[in-house]
């Protein structure tokens, strides 16, 4: 089974910020909406989204989880 | 980015660095990492069968709903490390699937059965009391980043299983008669096994990684007396009798047994009458690991290669 990492963000209320609230692994985007509004289930989300670890772009950083993602120079 | 040695780190995570990714780790401090993760991922998964198969003896629906919500919990926290760990470079394919049931960094007491309702409350209210003490010493000092994040969502929830733990505790407690001398019996046998749990006393322990390189903040027995701060103040409470007090002279709560001492597993007893044994003869019998270590496994790993075999052969027709 080959599973992709989703970041997940989500958003207490309105007029909060989307932050950043952990990741899950999964199959595909279906399967990755399902895992992340399970396994975080400890607040009453106003918004919740997933994003495949392998869309996110750096800007500024050439090391952490997501400088794969990085194409060419700044 | 910043490449440290071992002493650079260490002197820099004193100062309040954090450190955000893999890149910026000596081999030392990722090693230190992936072994505290493992013991941490691997404790919510094995809690997770033991209360599984306690949840049975749940005496209403609304009391089912909430140990299964423990349990759902528990194997999503577990997931959460063991995805911390594959950004170390880990597999959590193996972790989970690839072991062998001993091969499991999880404490002993959670190779035991539970049996009863009040043994699956008791382990909430001590186990569980266990498992936040530790991370949220841990939340508190950890110098690594995405672990300080993922332990807000752990910490809530497990302050969620303590109380369910002690407030059925005091109910059972309360009612006197059978229900009060179950819980007794249960304490008996846990609160032995959870002051175990924190493993070899500072004077024995001459160094720990793990504080030099911040991942913790407190030693060993200083996180034994924050768990008996509530617990022993909490079962005196309830009536229930535990062995450890508080001492105004040492100005810190005192075992009244051998400690480490034996342990009966088949008739869930400890040996006090036997004396102290040595901390060699606990490693011996963790390693050999207690009597449901087995079947907690099995329970987690049985369908894994039935489902890939059907999910590969219907992506290869």
């Amino acid at each position: 089974m080959r599973e992709f990492v989703y970041e997940v963000f989500a958003r207490k209320d309105r007029g909060e910020p989307l932050t950043h609230i952990g990741y899950v692994d999964a199959l595909d985007d279906e399967t990755a909406r399902v895992y992340a509004w399970k396994t975080y289930d400890e607040q009453n989300w106003f918004e919740m989204c997933v994003v495949r670890r392998s869309a996110i772009v750096p800007v500024n950083r050439t090391d952490g989880p997501f400088a794969a993602n990085r194409r060419g120079t700044p | 980015m910043p490449q440290f040695t071992d002493e650079e780190i260490k002197a820099k995570v004193r100062e309040g660095y954090v450190v955000e990714s893999p890149e910026e780790m000596t081999d030392g401090y990722r090693k230190a990492l992936v072994v505290q993760l493992t013991v941490q991922a691997d404790t919510e998964l094995m809690s997770a069968p033991a209360y599984w198969m306690a949840a049975r003896h749940a005496p209403s629906a609304n009391t089912q709903v909430s140990a299964h919500a423990i349990i759902q919990d528990e194997l999503a926290h577990a997931n959460i490390a063991y995805r911390l760990l594959e950004d170390l470079g880990e597999s959590k394919e193996h972790l989970v699937y690839g072991r062998q049931p001993h091969e499991f960094k999880h404490p002993y007491g959670f190779d035991q059965p539970l049996e009863n309702w009040a043994e699956l409350v008791v382990a909430n209210g001590f186990f569980d009391r266990a498992g936040i003490t530790l991370l949220s010493d841990v939340y508190q000092n950890t110098s690594y980043g995405p672990l300080k994040r993922a332990l807000v969502k752990v910490d809530m929830e497990e302050t969620f299983h303590l109380r369910h733990g002690e407030v059925w505790m005091r109910r059972l407690a309360k009612a006197g008669g059978e229900a009060r001398d179950m819980v007794q019996r249960a304490v008996d046998w846990m609160f032995p096994m959870t002051i175990e749990w924190f493993g070899l006393p500072d004077d024995l322990k001459r160094h720990s990684g793990q504080l030099e390189y911040r991942l913790k903040g407190l030693t060993n027995d200083e996180l034994r007396q924050v768990w008996m701060q509530s617990t022993v103040p909490l079962c005196a409470q309830l009536g229930l009798e535990v062995p450890a007090h508080w001492d105004d002279e040492k100005q810190e709560f005192v075992l009244d047994y051998p400690f480490p001492c034996r342990y009966d597993a088949g008739v869930k007893h400890w040996l006090f009458q036997e004396g102290q044994i040595t901390w060699d003869e606990v490693f011996e019998r963790w390693k050999a690991r207690g009597p449901m270590n087995e079947a907690y496994v099995e329970s987690i790993q049985r369908s894994r290669g039935t489902v890939e075999r059907w999910l590969d052969s219907r992506a290869a027709a």
